[in-house]
Parts: C-alpha cells; sequence; structure tokens
C-alpha cells in the first residue's frame, strides 16, 4: 500500500513535470541573483564545479538550489549533469527534460528500432522514393509566414550573428543584414 | 597548384582523348588546356543546382538508413517552423525541405542545397518548438555556410571530378563509368556523415543557429538547452555517432558563452511554445 501511493505520488510528480530538480555544476565562479536579472540583488556565490539541483529556467537563466543557497544564474554558466560528464550508466534525468521512463530502472523509453548508427549509415542505399516523400511535404514561404503569424505569434526581429573574435568576424560570417530578410 | 594542374591535364588527355598508338601525336594541346581550365574551374565551384542535387543524393542515402516517420502532420510540421527559420537565413530562395526520421538514434543532419533531417528520438526528447527551431537554425547555419559542399568538394567531389560527378547526378547514370563514379561520391557522403566536419563548422552553426531561432522570434535559448540536455546523457542512448561527429556538448556551451554575454537576454522572453510541441509530436 505505501509502495503504491509512493509509486502514485512519483507518476503525479512525473506527469504534471513538477521539478524533480537536475543535478548540474557551477562552470566557473559565479554570483547568484535573487531575480533573473544581472542587475538583481547577489544573494551568494557559487564556487567553480559547485554542485547544484536546477529547478527552473526562465529565458537564458537558471533557477538553481546549492545546499545553503537559492537564487538564479545564466543558463551558460552552469552545466547540466555532473563534472567531467556522465557517459555510461544512469543519467539521472528528471522532469526539466520530462524524459519518459519505463520501470524502475529509470531506463528511456525506446520503441526498438535504432536505426542511424554508423552501420547502417555505411551501408544504406539511396532511397529516392523516400526522397520524393520528402518533397511533397515541402511548404512555402508564404505558408510559413501564416504560421508565424497564428497564435502564439513568432515575431520576426533583426540581429547580426554573434562573432567568434574581432578577426574571424570578417571573414567567418555572412555580412550581417545583407538578405536576411527578403521574404 | 601546378601539381593539380598537371595532373588534370594529363586526367583530361587520358578521358578526353582515348586514342590508342602514335594518334596520340596529333593531340591538340591547346584544346586539353582548355579542357583541364574547365575540369579546374568546375572543381572549385559547384552551382546551387549541383549543390541541389548532391543534396538530393546525400538525403537519400539518409532515408536509405531510415525511412521518414509516417506522421504527416509531424512531417508537416517540422517543415513549417524549418521554412520559417529558413526565411530569416541569407539563403531564403533555397527548395528547403525538412524531416523526421524514424529512428531512435538522436542526431540532426544537413545536406547541400538545404535538405534537412532530424531524428525522431531527438524530436522526443526535446520539449518545445523553440528547442526544435534551435536544432534546425544549427543545421539552416551548415547550409549557408555550406560546410558539407566545401567537405565535400575537397574529397571525393574533386577525386571523381566535377563533370563526370555532374553527369552522374543529372542522370543517375547507369553507364559503368557513372556508377563507379557515382559509388566514389557515394562513398565519400558517408564518410564526411561518419567522421564529421571540422570543429569550427559545428562552433560556427551553434553561434548562427541562436541568432537565426532569435530572429524568427523563438527564445535563442532552445539550442543551449537541448546542449544540456546531451550532456546529462549517456552515450550509450542514441548518442554515439552525435557525440563522435561533434565536439563535447559543454565544450559547445563553453564556446556559446564566452560569445553570447548578454546579447541574447531581449530575445529570451520570446516564445518557446511547448503546448503546440506536445501536442503535434505526441507527448504525454
Amino acid at each position: 500500500m505505501k509502495a503504491f501511493v509512493t509509486a502514485f505520488a512519483l507518476a503525479l510528480a512525473l506527469g504534471c513535470g513538477v521539478a524533480a530538480a537536475q543535478s548540474g555544476y557551477a562552470i566557473r565562479d559565479v554570483a547568484v541573483k535573487q531575480e533573473p536579472y544581472d542587475d538583481a540583488t547577489t544573494v551568494g556565490k557559487l564556487a567553480e564545479k559547485a554542485p547544484v539541483e536546477v529547478t527552473r529556467r526562465q529565458g537564458g537563466w537558471l533557477e538553481v538550489k546549492s545546499s545553503n543557497l537559492t537564487g538564479w544564474v545564466r543558463m551558460l554558466s552552469v552545466r547540466m549533469g555532473s563534472p567531467g560528464g556522465t557517459r555510461s550508466g544512469s543519467s539521472g534525468l528528471g522532469s526539466l527534460f520530462g524524459i519518459a521512463r519505463s520501470g524502475a530502472s529509470g531506463a528511456a523509453v525506446t520503441t526498438g528500432v535504432r536505426g542511424l548508427d554508423k552501420e547502417q549509415i555505411q551501408n544504406a542505399q539511396p532511397n529516392f522514393a523516400e526522397l520524393q516523400k520528402m518533397q511533397g511535404f515541402g511548404v512555402s514561404a508564404q505558408e510559413a509566414q501564416a504560421f508565424a503569424g497564428g497564435n502564439p505569434r513568432l515575431a520576426p526581429q533583426r540581429l547580426d550573428y554573434l562573432t567568434a573574435s574581432p578577426a574571424a568576424a570578417a571573414s567567418d560570417t555572412p555580412v550581417p543584414g545583407s538578405s536576411p530578410f527578403s521574404q | 597548384m601546378q601539381r593539380t594542374l598537371v595532373g588534370l591535364i594529363a586526367a583530361a588527355a587520358v578521358l578526353a582523348f582515348p586514342i590508342p598508338g602514335n594518334a596520340q601525336f596529333n593531340i591538340d594541346f591547346g584544346r586539353i588546356v582548355d579542357t583541364a581550365r574547365s575540369l579546374a574551374q568546375a572543381t572549385t565551384e559547384i552551382d546551387e543546382k549541383q549543390e541541389v542535387q548532391l543534396g538530393q543524393e546525400w538525403a537519400a542515402v539518409l532515408l536509405g538508413a531510415a525511412p521518414l516517420a509516417a506522421d504527416p502532420n509531424l512531417q508537416r510540421y517540422v517543415n513549417t517552423v524549418g521554412r520559417w527559420l529558413a526565411s530569416h537565413s541569407e539563403r531564403p530562395g533555397l527548395g528547403w525541405r525538412f524531416g523526421v526520421l524514424e529512428s531512435d538514434n538522436l542526431n540532426a543532419f544537413a545536406t547541400p542545397g538545404g535538405y534537412i533531417l532530424v531524428t525522431k528520438g531527438l524530436v522526443l526528447r526535446m520539449r518545445s518548438e523553440a528547442e526544435l527551431a534551435g536544432v534546425l537554425a544549427h543545421e539552416i547555419a551548415h547550409v549557408v555556410q555550406k560546410h558539407h559542399l566545401k567537405a565535400i568538394q575537397k574529397g571525393a567531389w574533386a577525386k571523381v571530378g566535377a563533370n563526370v560527378a555532374t553527369e552522374y547526378l543529372n542522370q543517375r547514370s547507369r553507364s559503368p563509368v557513372g556508377s563507379a563514379a557515382g559509388q566514389q561520391l557515394l562513398s565519400g557522403i558517408k564518410e564526411i556523415m561518419l567522421r564529421g566536419l571540422d570543429k569550427e563548422d559545428e562552433f560556427e552553426a551553434d553561434r548562427m543557429g541562436v541568432v537565426i531561432a532569435a530572429r524568427a522570434g523563438y527564445d535563442p535559448f532552445g539550442l543551449p538547452m537541448v546542449l544540456q540536455l546531451f550532456n546529462t546523457m549517456p552515450q550509450d542512448s542514441g548518442l554515439e555517432l552525435l557525440f563522435q561527429t561533434h565536439p563535447p556538448p559543454s565544450d559547445r556551451l563553453d564556446a556559446l558563452e564566452r560569445v553570447t554575454g548578454t546579447k541574447l537576454d531581449r530575445y529570451a522572453a520570446q516564445p518557446q511554445v511547448p503546448d503546440r510541441y506536445a501536442q503535434i509530436v505526441g507527448l504525454k
């Protein structure tokens, strides 16, 4: 009975996407803010590699909990997972990614068709019938624009590419604003 | 260059004038040099039509490894999101096509000419349209920058020769020389898919991808969230090929962090669209 209640509570938590926090760590010393803004009050500091629990995301910010504080840090100053990477065994994922799980093993649900491993690509012969199908699903720029004008509305913005370094910027990427908005 | 040209002249001589015996002394050297020159030029420049043909061949190989997922709604949806993103790239006029492959692996592929494929395994792990947009925008950036095209140009395309390659792609020639060239091209395509691109090309596609997503009105942090997801996952959960062909996700996030600063903050509140995504993808 107790086990049933626990299982029920767990299912509820997963189903509703309630945070079963994700583990992560700070990639360097980082200030923790009370709100997800740079000019919010600093409530403390995380040391490099300090483990945290990530509870939610707002824009480019993550809410984190460590042993002694709770607050917001920029998403890119935290890595989900564990230092050195989680490369085998259970990944300890929870509801932030909402991965479907089966049974007590915590193994992600798979449907059995793997495909696109090294070997399958190596042995693949071109399938032009499938290509023909793919062509048939094409959408025009006008149709896409109508979709973007729906709900929620996707409002186009003008912004330049981020540049790797001032020197690389000139040669690497297309001239910003050259033609990306001609629709 | 000198050596390449000499090689090409020799190759052109053999190809264009397979004349036996003493007849070779009548070779018109002016004509050979012209042929060599056009070969050299064609080898370095692939026009858009050739690029699209090559992309079709490439996509057909992927579709030979895994077919399209049998869900027309999903296929149309991914095409719609992808087409909207592509309209905010530097190549809005390409005949962009997007597709979902029936595979549990987690991966996404760009091919020359604007054919982009993402696995159903990855689609099922993502949680919002903004995340899908981030992944598609990364692939769109590869097409805009012609990363795959450049990779094959240096390899199989040059080896086969532009004229032969083009002839093969035009007619999917069954002639011995055509099919031999086709086999070479095919193995060149596979080699790039299994080896991956230059790391720098991947970092560049990440930098451009977040911006293309923001331009199209999405929360630009979808792509970094997908990279965070990869960082938490064991490799043996369907990420083997992705990990073999890309820099580690934490390196990609590091590289993004170095260039992002506060530049994307004003777009971070743009829609993530989790509900429509869950509904169409069929997430529970």
